[in-house]
């Protein structure tokens, strides 16, 4: 009730004894009890007086009301990230592989991802590791209120309650995931813990297996749950639920031992990926007929090979446009700022094909990719800008060494899948953006987890065909790259596995060309190091990847992976301030 | 003149009629005889209107010529006294016409102050009160009438800046009061207010005190905790009419500048920090280096080279030698003007003044322009028992701010041109350069984007006297702001930075508070007793509403063209509002026996829309009581020498509810389309193309914001205050003493947590809990030297100590420490927590006799103590190396008086105390901790090398391997420091002289400000009262002109 209302209520009263004194003084005396009688109103204001509603704000019972609100916010995790703490993961999946450098203007130009990318003085405190942790654990406290609120919900008030949880529950295998290969030991929050509970919940409380299965039972829940299409794009079907789910599984797969060594390769869980691989497969997804349709910016996003993809959008009625932040440091210094995550030589490298059109496994790093030489994968130019080819398939546009930050610390290649056409950016501050999609899972990955299950599984020569169908669409991938003078950008040989012709297909040569392919497949897309982990053979890969790169590069002169402690980072120190070290440090770090 | 000395005065005129009624009908009456006479000021021989005759039998006051007459008979004794002035005593001998020449200078005792809805006599004050002397910062050029009291009262710390507004002023009242602001309550003419003092007038200011302690603030309950600054404007004097005028100019310069390298030294210092990391740079950036090995074999610099243009490509910017501290600074002037008009009359006056004020900014383009009008006036009504009148200013303010150019000016390289070779175009960052933007370019394009804000102050009042001492009083105050300001945004090209679309973003707000004040007074004197009740009720609405909008895309961008309308690109907009309340109930008692034995008691009730239904209402008591042993028969007889003593102790609680949420105790959700400006900061939007359309109207929803917390509630102030007024040999030695304890529970929070929560974790809690304990002196000695110079010295010192003195469990991370065992109980608030830098590492030696650094130990590096023994620098090994109290601040003022002349010197300081200089001397003393790549402090030219061991600057290096920018000692320094704050002389003109213009008086003086500072050897940076990037504080010169007639 409002002052007003207080007044009105209680004049009657007043006005009484107004009307009583009034008889007995002068005129000028009304005036006094009318002061008098204003203030007696005054003291008889209510205390509701004092209840002011904040404003701009909702209420949980408001917020309730429309259960797709907090559902679409949670999405919106998908979308918020930044530069220093970037959803593409490629300071930890791409810098830490030797697939790519950092970047930037030199080794102190975001010191805290080149202490990553040399392993060295990975220390617990730097605010990148707490800035993507908090990120992380801020996505999935937009799930789990999406969640909460969707569980109170009868199906009546809420028809679509059963499959926008199942949304949910993919989103949070999601985020849990890539906290899981980042990590390994993660406080595991779902929506029923009471928030003052939060900081009693260890990131030991679960087992390795226990949190991996914790992903799985949600993403098994979406399988359940949802529809094999949507209609809004951007929402997880039960395709997508089931191949993220085989991911899962594969990972699951191979056991780790507390120091992280791989101790076994659980082939139930590959059966399984087998299984989940062949359902996406026997999808309506397929592979793109040419590879770079999957990194060209408008009609082609949310194309056939994507199965799910996050979602960018410009003209949409915020700043700049919901672009992606997270990528914005790889532009190039020619197209404006900040020319950081480029592409290793040693990557460029492994794009050199024989006379027999296949990877040159042992020799391949031997000699510097020479374009003039050099037969190539043509997934090269796909991937990676070299000086005097064309930027991003623009053929009024060629890429040159002038657009290098510092080329005598981190070369002249540029990384090309996340970025766009030189007119397709918006310029925010010294940055470079654009709204191209982020495919989280393509079929072309589908296709190769099914390969690398069956290789380990001992079946490899039913791999054979699932891994010839990729170098296929690659061979396939040029007509992008022709010049207008008829010529190619490079000189491109490759050729499927024929065994018996080009090769012996044997498991461990299975293997190795399955590796093979997920580099050069995939290569700048975030996976990298967390394949070489999930492998085990990440200390071997890098430390000999280091031992050449360093005499190309001299900043990683200090490199070194130490085992047992670099396939993960250290749990953020503030993180185990706050939990009153109940979390406990992962291995091989001292705090 | 205050409005309760006119209540008073009123009473008296009163009386003085009921007494010339009563003496025409006894005329007879033979032994009395009328005495006239004329009441003068001593130093400038003007009349005092209004001053109080008093005889043993009724009390007159003087006209406007200063005149006065009444009946007394001889022998008898007249007391005339008058504010400001000296009270004076004249025995009644014959004559009929007598004059008296009143003192400036106050005995203390009969100094009125107002102490909150009431005033009352010094002599009776119970509270810790320090009553402003006016006269001393009257002359200084500040703006802001705040910062001129800075250093003048004891137990007071103004922090502040050389902003040309002289806005940023932050003032600490007997230390920290509670983590969620300092800011005192100002309360002028009855009105309180939290903010911009250097909107208002200082001219128009007749009054200032400030109530320190709990039983002197505990009236403003709620809002108290922090100190009240109580301020009243001037009002007509009765019977007179006069005119003052006053200018005044000011020449300012920037004392002292940042050293930043030089073209060179930059070059100089990036190779060195390759040679010391083994593998020296041949190039950098557009560097090139010619270096080789001296005899043992270290690398030695011989030459670099620069080429023609920093674009060697495209050869438009020069390579160049910038001083960007010099592009951005200016030499300024400013100038004041003032002119007010006061008029008086038996029914009431009424005062007007004007004042126009324009501040350069020793950084370029910023500038402060105001214009104030005030209107005070008050009328008599009714047979002067209602008397209702008005306070009312209207001040614009208009300014260009620093649009935060000094950490840029740092950071930006000297190589880069201030513009290209066309003169024209501006220089920027090439290739590799760090994306810093052009200082010059930052300030240039900003020169136009000021704000302007309208301020509405002031308070309308009636007042009755319904019986004999007896009033009633109703005020309406209000408080409005109206904020505008166009922002363009030009398109520029500086090196590789470039913004091709320009932009203008219009905002506007307007805040509002209305405070509607009833109170009941009752005053009685009988017998010995004196008594003084006041009870009252009081409301307060707040309410603020801000909105703004943006266009890009301008066809020119004259400053006349770039207006919403005009735009055709994105559009883009904001807006929203806050409400807060506050109802109050409130009463005091003041009681006086026989002028010795004091006592008070305060009772405050304040209810607040900020809090929860559970905890609305707080309470807030107070009481104090005095003992005036210099009217005690005791001393009078035996000790004659002192002329004024009294014991004093009062107790008291006070609330905090500033800078807490509107909405501290809710569970909130909130829209967030648009995620913020996603430039700097992770977006937090709410809206995802989940059609994947691409562009269009987004779907969107809610993010939690705030986490609700029932048990939230009003953090107190508990205050004890002792405290001793003196004076000696007839007050030329006076001054006072105070000791406090004051404990702040329960102090509110929103405490970091655990990153788990994740979104909306924030909630409002009530934290730890700190105590103040502190001592004030202050002290004047004043006399004549040989008959004719007069002086005052007077000194003040203050000093506090605090201690967190208990820490709930839910916010034992929230402090500082390590989270488990070692936190901030015990210790001062505000306390840091890191390493302590034991010294570098200087031969091979003591590198492998210490405690290991993980990756980093290493010549030239920062060795840390391993406090804990065990072999490693971790984390274990912080402690608390921080406490950013000072140990005592204090102030120093002489004046002299020679004939005409006057001559003052005003000194202020600040004991030891740590200072996190961290902000800059990372940048100052490091290549690769803050800001690698930009320009840096010349001291990196000093650093520690294998050629030049002695240095206490660590070694140069490309990158942090030894973590040095973790928080150590390296970066706390001392920050004491003594400044000459003022020094100015004098000088009033004859009246001979100054009446051939019609003036009254005539004064002119010349001053200086800041001429030079006294600090610490261990203090690298500039000055210590602005260690990091605040905006500098220039030396200044002034002259000005006072006139009056």
């Amino acid at each position: 009730m409002g002052l007003s209302d207080s007044f009105y209520g209680n004049s009657r009263r007043k006005a009484y004894i107004l009307i009583n004194l009034k008889n007995n003084k002068s005129v000028n005396m009304k005036k006094i009890f009318l002061i008098i009688a204003v203030s007696a109103v005054l003291l008889s204001c209510k205390k509701s007086w004092l209840d002011v509603s904040p404003k701009g704000t909702l209420s949980e019972a408001q917020v309730a009301e429309n259960p797709d609100g907090l559902v679409n916010a949670a999405y919106a995790y998908l979308g918020n990230d930044h530069y220093t703490t970037p959803w593409s993961l490629w300071p930890y999946g791409n810098v830490r592989s030797g697939d790519a450098y950092k970047g930037g203007r030199d080794e102190a130009d975001i010191q805290q991802f080149h202490f990553g990318e040399i392993f060295i003085n990975q220390r617990s405190d730097l605010g990148t590791l707490d800035g993507m942790w908090f990120q992380f654990y801020v996505a999935i406290s937009r799930v789990n209120s999406a969640l909460a609120n969707l569980n109170a919900k009868t199906d009546t008030e809420f028809p679509a309650k059963k499959q926008r949880i199942a949304e949910m529950r993919f989103l949070r295998a999601h985020w849990y995931f890539n906290l899981k290969i980042m990590w390994k030991y993660v406080p595991y929050i779902d929506e029923n813990v009471n928030s003052n509970d939060y900081g009693n919940i260890s990131n030991r409380e679960l087992t390795n297996d226990q949190l991996w299965e914790k992903i799985a039972t949600d993403l098994q829940f979406a399988v359940d749950n949802l529809p094999a299409s949507q209609t809004q794009i951007g929402r997880p079907s039960k395709i997508a639920a089931q191949a993220y789910l085989a991911k899962t599984k594969l990972y699951q797969a191979y056991e780790q031992d507390e120091q992280h060594n791989v101790t076994k390769i659980n082939a139930d869980k590959l059966n399984q990926v087998v299984t989940l691989c062949d359902a996406v497969i026997a999808s309506s997804y397929s592979l793109e007929p040419d590879f770079a349709n999957n990194f060209i910016n408008g009609s082609y996003e949310n194309g056939r090979e994507s199965i799910f993809a996050v979602q960018f959008s410009k003209d949409d009625g915020t700043m700049f446009g919901r672009l992606n932040y997270g990528d914005v440091l790889s532009a190039p210094q020619g197209i404006g700022c900040c020319d950081f995550q480029k592409p290793s030589q040693n990557l460029a490298n492994a794009y050199k094909t024989g006379v027999d059109g296949l990877p040159m496994f042992s020799t391949f790093n031997n000699a510097d990719l020479d374009a003039n030489v050099n037969t190539v994968d043509p997934r090269l130019d796909h991937t990676v800008a070299m000086p005097g080819h064309i930027w991003k398939y623009d053929p009024n546009t060629v890429y040159q060494v002038s657009w290098n930050r510092s080329p005598d610390v981190y070369g002249t290649f540029a990384s090309q899948k996340e970025n766009v056409k030189r007119s397709e950016y918006t310029q925010l501050g010294p940055f470079y953006a654009n709204t191209k999609n982020k495919i989280l899972l393509r079929l072309a990955d589908v296709l190769l987890w099914k390969a690398e299950a069956l290789i380990e599984l001992g079946r490899h020569n039913d791999a054979l065909s699932l891994i010839n169908q990729v170098r296929t669409r690659a061979k396939n991938s040029t007509s992008l790259l022709k010049l207008s003078n008829g010529n190619f950008e490079s000189n491109y040989k490759i050729e499927t596995y024929q065994p018996g012709v080009n090769c012996t297909w044997t498991q461990d040569f299975a293997r190795q060309a399955l590796r093979w392919e997920r580099r050069l497949e995939f290569a700048m897309e975030g996976n990298r190091f967390f394949d070489l982990v999930r492998w085990g053979v990440a200390d071997t890969y890098l430390n000999n990847y280091f031992s050449v790169e360093k005499t190309k590069r001299t900043y990683l002169k200090d490199a070194k992976f130490t085992k047992n402690r670099d396939e993960y980072l250290p749990i953020p120190y503030q993180q185990i301030q706050f939990s009153h070290n109940l979390y406990k440090q992962n291995p091989g770090y001292t705090q | 003149m205050n409005i309760y000395s006119r209540l008073k005065k009123r009473k008296m005129r009163r009386l003085l009629f009921l007494v010339s009624f009563f003496l025409l009908a006894t005329i007879a009456n033979a032994q009395q005889r009328t005495i006239s006479g004329t009441v003068t000021n001593k130093t400038d021989n003007l009349p005092l209107a209004g001053a109080t005759v008093t005889s043993p039998k009724l009390s007159v006051a003087t006209n406007a010529d200063g005149k006065f007459s009444l009946s007394a008979n001889t022998g008898e004794t007249l007391t005339i006294t008058y504010i400001g002035m000296r009270t004076q005593s004249v025995k009644v001998g014959n004559e009929s016409e007598i004059t008296i020449q009143m003192e400036p200078g106050v005995v203390e005792g009969d100094q009125v102050v107002v102490v909150g809805y009431q005033t009352q006599r010094k002599a009776d004050l119970t509270g810790a009160v320090t009553v402003v002397d006016m006269d001393d910062i009257n002359k200084l050029p500040n703006n802001n009438p705040i910062q001129a009291l800075q250093g003048r009262i004891p137990g007071m710390i103004v922090y502040t800046d050389g902003s040309p507004s002289g806005s940023n002023v932050n003032v600490q009242i007997r230390g920290v009061g509670s983590i969620n602001g300092n800011a005192p309550l100002y309360v002028i003419d009855g009105v309180a207010t939290f903010s911009g003092m250097h909107e208002l007038n200082p001219n128009d200011i007749e009054s200032i005190q400030v109530l320190k302690d709990a039983a002197a603030a505990t009236i403003y309950g709620a809002r108290a905790a922090s100190g009240v600054i109580i301020i009243t404007t001037k009002k007509a004097k009765r019977g007179v009419t006069s005119v003052t005028a006053n200018a005044r100019g000011s020449y300012s310069w920037y004392g002292t500048k940042m050293q930043v390298l030089d073209a060179e030294g930059y070059g100089r210092a990036v190779w060195q920090a390759s040679a010391n990391d083994g593998s020296p740079l041949s190039k950098y950036l557009i560097y090139k280096f010619d270096y080789g090995r001296d005899a043992n074999n270290n690398y030695t610099l011989n030459r670099i080279l620069l080429p023609e243009f920093v674009d060697t490509t495209t050869r438009t910017m020069r390579t160049a030698n910038t001083n960007w501290f010099n592009e951005i600074s200016q030499p300024a002037y400013s100038q004041n003007y003032d002119v007010s008009l006061s008029r008086g009359t038996d029914k009431g006056g009424s005062v007007f003044s004007l004042d126009y004020l324009h501040n350069q900014g020793i950084v370029r383009t910023t500038d402060f322009k105001r214009m104030t009008a005030r209107i005070n006036s008050d009328y008599k009504l009714i047979n002067d028992k209602l008397w209702i009148g008005e306070n009312f200013s209207v001040s614009r303010t208009q300014e260009v701010q620093d649009p935060g150019v000094l950490n840029p000016a740092l950071q930006a390289l000297p190589v880069i041109p201030v513009h290209t070779i066309d003169g024209i175009g501006w220089g920027g960052p090439f290739g590799g350069m760090n994306d810093r933007q052009n200082p010059a370019r930052i300030i240039a394009d900003n020169k136009q984007n000021h704000y302007t804000f309208i301020r509405l102050f002031g308070n309308a009042f009636a007042d009755l006297e319904i019986f004999k001492n007896l009033h009633a009083r109703t005020s309406v105050g209000l408080d409005y702001g109206n904020f505008d300001k166009r922002d363009m945004q030009l398109s520029y090209v500086s090196g590789y930075l470039n913004n091709p679309d320009n932009k203008v973003t219009m905002s506007h707000f307007t805040t509002s508070q209305v405070i509607w004040t009833n109170t009941l007074n009752y005053k009685s004197d009988w017998l010995k007793h004196s008594l003084d009740a006041i009870a009252g009720h009081e409301i307060v609405k707040y309410n603020g509403m801000d909105f703004g909008a943006s266009r890009m895309g301008f066809a020119s961008e004259h400053i006349d063209y770039m207006y919403l309308n005009a735009g055709t690109g994105l559009k883009d907009n904001y807006g929203g509002a806050s409400e807060t309340r506050l109802m109050s109930y409130f009463g005091k008692v003041n009681y006086v026996f026989d002028r010795r034995y004091l006592a008070s008691a305060t009772l405050r009730y304040d209810g607040s829309s900020r809090f929860g239904k559970n905890n609305q209402f707080a309470l807030f008591p107070a009481f104090s009581v005095g003992w005036r042993l210099n009217n005690e028969d005791f001393i009078k007889d035996n000790f004659d020498f002192i002329s004024d003593l009294k014991f004093r102790y009062g107790w008291g609680v006070t609330g905090n509810q500033e800078n807490i949420d509107a909405t501290a105790n809710r569970t909130l959700y909130a829209t967030n389309y648009s995620g913020g400006d996603p430039t700097w900061r992770t977006p937090d939007g709410t809206a995802y193309d989940l059609n994947g359309m691409g562009s269009g109207t987004l779907p969107s929803g809610f993010q939690l914001i705030q986490r609700s917390n029932d048990d939230v509630r009003w953090e107190s102030m508990t205050q004890s205050n002792f405290g001793i007024d003196f004076g000696f040999l007839n007050q030329k030695i006076y001054g006072s003493a105070d000791y406090f304890v004051k404990t702040t529970s329960d102090m509110l929070v929103r405490p970091a947590y655990i990153g788990v929560i994740g979104e909306g974790g924030y909630r409002w809690v009530n934290g730890a809990s700190m105590k103040n304990k502190g001592f004030e002196l202050l002290i004047g000695y004043k006399g004549l030297i040989a008959s004719t110079v007069n002086f005052d010295v007077t000194a003040n010192l203050g000093t506090y100590r605090n201690k967190v003195i208990s820490l709930p469990e839910s916010v034992v991370n929230t402090y500082g420490g390590n989270g488990t065992t070692d936190n901030i109980l015990g210790r001062p608030w505000g306390s840091g927590y890191g390493y302590v830098a034991d010294g570098l590492f200087r031969n091979a030696d003591e590198v492998a006799n210490s405690a290991e650094q993980g990756a980093g130990k290493g010549l030239g590096r920062i060795r840390y103590k391993d406090l804990n023994g065990d072999g490693t620098i971790d984390q274990k090994d912080r402690t608390w190396i921080f406490n950013p109290n000072p140990a005592y601040t204090y102030g120093l003022n002489i004046n002299l008086g020679y004939k005409g002349f006057d001559f003052m010197v005003f000194l202020q300081g600040v004991g030891p105390v740590d200072l996190n200089v961290y902000d800059v001397k990372s940048m100052t003393d490091f290549w690769s901790i803050n800001e690698t790549g930009s320009n840096k402090g010349t001291r990196l030219l000093e650093a520690w090398s294998s050629a030049n061991t002695s240095s206490s600057i660590p070694a140069l290096t490309l990158t942090d391997r030894n973590n040095e920018t973790r928080f150590s000692t390296y970066f706390i320094e001392n920050g004491a420091y003594m400044k000459l704050r003022n020094i100015q002389l004098g000088y009033t003109l004859p009246s001979k002289i100054s009446s051939k213009i019609s003036a009254k008086s005539l004064n002119v003086y010349v001053s200086g400000q800041n001429l030079f500072t006294i600090k610490s050897k261990n203090f690298t940076g500039v000055d210590p009262e602005t260690p990091a990037w605040g905006y500098p504080i220039p030396s200044m010169a002034t002259a000005g002109v006072r006139l009056t007639f």
